[in-house]
């Protein structure tokens, strides 16, 4: 299973030792969505994470342990009743998480991305889209 | 080469009718040509399922004992119109909940009606000496109501501009969500598949012409409000919004996949309604324009954060809009659609199944729509 953490962390915990616990002591796979880090080495960023489940939770907890701010971020779902595949989603998300198949011409949506920022949201005219844990 | 109305209703009639959407003829032409492509095809149906603003429902909800003259009606406390017979209203699309500026309005209201579901009427009156009653709550459904026909004014828009915004914060319009700076423009037309894109000067579209709509039949009626022809072309098309449609359909036989009510944050409600129109191959003329494809067909990208006057930036195919970017001076802009193009899709291959199966055979238009008509813009005067 895979699940998005948001850690936050200030330059007491640098960025890349987060990586490092989850890759050795939790045989996670992480992979960056989205890193900001200030000028005085603090910062967020938001990891997406594949693993098994317990792993998962033993590393929310050790990384709290460890002084960082972790919560686990929500990813938008959509409710594929509701859609009518107008495609203003599209232009909107930052990452790219939508996209139009080439043949068939639907909106694709790959959640996996997600950084839920929220910005599709409102732009979907009949409420398809809500972001879930 | 040419084909009368008539024959062509005979291979329908026949099963014999040949049938190809407006996207699998340009192909076709492209390969044998238009007078090869002409002998062979019957039919080309269009399809379009987009933000249709001017559109709405008559409704006779019958008569109550003792009966009411409605004049303040409420449906699922949507406020419709209380300005016709006593229990006849008009259920205009963008309509809202008093005190209200989006959410659940006229079009959701219509598409539950068409979905069978109950929906609240609470409705009041003066009270006249021959309708006594004042005030009347009760639960309504399409199939227990008199008559329920969507009558739109304007719908099928003959291309239409794409909308960016140059300012510096976000801006909410009917053309979507528009983000700061440029970073994504929108456009809203089916294209290629586009009923008034493929017959564009309404050689065969007229009143009474017989469509697709959400799913039913329905009819041609009159020149859509705003219609006008006044504008530049190129490859044989309008580059903008020119013409359009006024249409009519019984709701009974729709489906409310596709007529969807939109709640449009930042602007309000509006519909999105399934249309789809057969076109007539009389001619090789005519499928030659039904061949015409989204490299050639040209829209103006314009500043929608202007209030007033906003002049064409650039000019994008709808090819180059459906690639999900565009350039504009060194700058990349990522492009959204608003009209459902697999939707659009659906519609005109609905429509081309109906006629092979011999369901749908085509009107000929008992009057043509005017070739020269300019708008008029609103005047402030003092009297
Ligand atoms: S919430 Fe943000 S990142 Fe996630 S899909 Fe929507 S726009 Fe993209
Ligand atoms: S904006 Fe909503 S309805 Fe349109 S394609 Fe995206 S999710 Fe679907």
């Amino acid at each position: 299973m895979d699940k998005k953490f948001k850690i936050e962390f200030d330059e007491a915990n640098v960025q890349d030792s987060v990586s490092y616990i989850l890759v050795t002591e939790f045989d996670l796979k992480p992979n960056v969505l989205k890193a900001e880090i200030s000028g005085d080495g603090s910062g967020v960023m938001i990891l997406a994470l594949e693993g098994e489940e317990a792993k998962l939770e033993a590393a929310e907890k050790r990384l709290k342990e460890a002084g960082f701010n972790v919560s686990i971020t929500k990813r938008i779902e959509r409710d594929e009743d509701l859609c009518w595949d107008c495609g203003a989603c599209v232009s909107i998300c930052p990452v790219f998480c939508f996209s139009h198949d080439k043949d068939t011409m639907k909106v694709m949506l790959d959640n996996s991305k997600c950084i839920a920022c929220s910005s599709c949201v409102n732009a979907c005219s009949v409420h398809a889209l809500s972001l879930h844990l | 080469m040419s084909k009368t109305y008539e024959q062509i209703n005979e291979r329908i009639r026949s099963g014999k009718a040949v049938v190809y959407t407006a996207e699998e003829v340009i192909d076709l032409v492209r390969e044998k040509g238009a007078d090869k492509a002409a002998e062979e095809v019957d039919v080309v149906t269009t399809g379009t399922f987009g933000a249709m603003c001017s559109s709405g429902a008559f409704v006779n909800f019958g008569h109550a004992s003792p009966a009411i003259r409605m004049t303040d009606i409420r449906l699922n406390d949507v406020q419709v119109d209380g300005g016709l017979a006593a229990v006849d209203t008009y259920i205009g699309a963008t309509a809202t909940v008093p005190g209200q500026k989006a959410g659940y309005g006229g079009a959701h209201v219509i598409e539950d009606l068409i979905a069978h579901k109950k929906i609240h009427l609470h409705a009041s009156g003066p009270g006249t000496d021959c309708y006594v009653r004042k005030e009347i709550d009760t639960w309504i459904t399409i199939d227990d109501i008199n008559d329920a026909y969507l009558y739109n004014p304007r719908n099928c828009y003959q291309n239409y501009g794409v909308a960016t915004n140059t300012s510096d914060r976000t801006i909410y319009t009917y053309m979507g969500k528009l983000m700061p700076r440029m970073k994504n423009a929108s456009y809203s037309s089916a294209g290629q598949l586009s009923p008034l894109l493929n017959d564009p000067h309404l050689e065969t579209i007229g009143m009474g012409t017989k469509i697709f709509l959400g799913g039913g039949e329905g009819y041609v009626t009159w020149p859509g409000t705003q219609y006008k022809t006044n504008v530049e072309e190129v490859n044989g098309v309008p580059v903008g919004g020119s013409r359009t449609l006024a249409l009519i359909g019984d709701m009974r036989q729709m489906d409310a996949k596709f007529i969807r009510g939109l709640d449009i944050t930042g602007y309000g409600v509006s519909m999105a309604v399934g249309v789809g129109i057969p076109i007539p191959v009389l001619n090789k003329d005519i499928i030659q324009r039904c061949a015409i494809s989204d490299e050639e067909i040209f829209s103006d990208m314009v500043d929608y954060s202007q209030p007033v006057d906003r002049p064409a930036m650039a000019r994008y195919s709808y090819a180059q809009l459906r690639t999900g970017k565009v350039e504009y001076n060194g700058k990349t802009i990522r492009t959204s659609s608003l009209s459902s193009y697999s939707g659009a899709r659906k519609v005109a291959s609905i429509l081309k199944d109906w006629i092979e199966h011999k369901e749908f055979t085509l009107n000929q238009p008992v009057m043509t729509f005017p070739k020269d008509v300019k708008l008029n813009k609103l005047q402030e005067r003092g009297c």
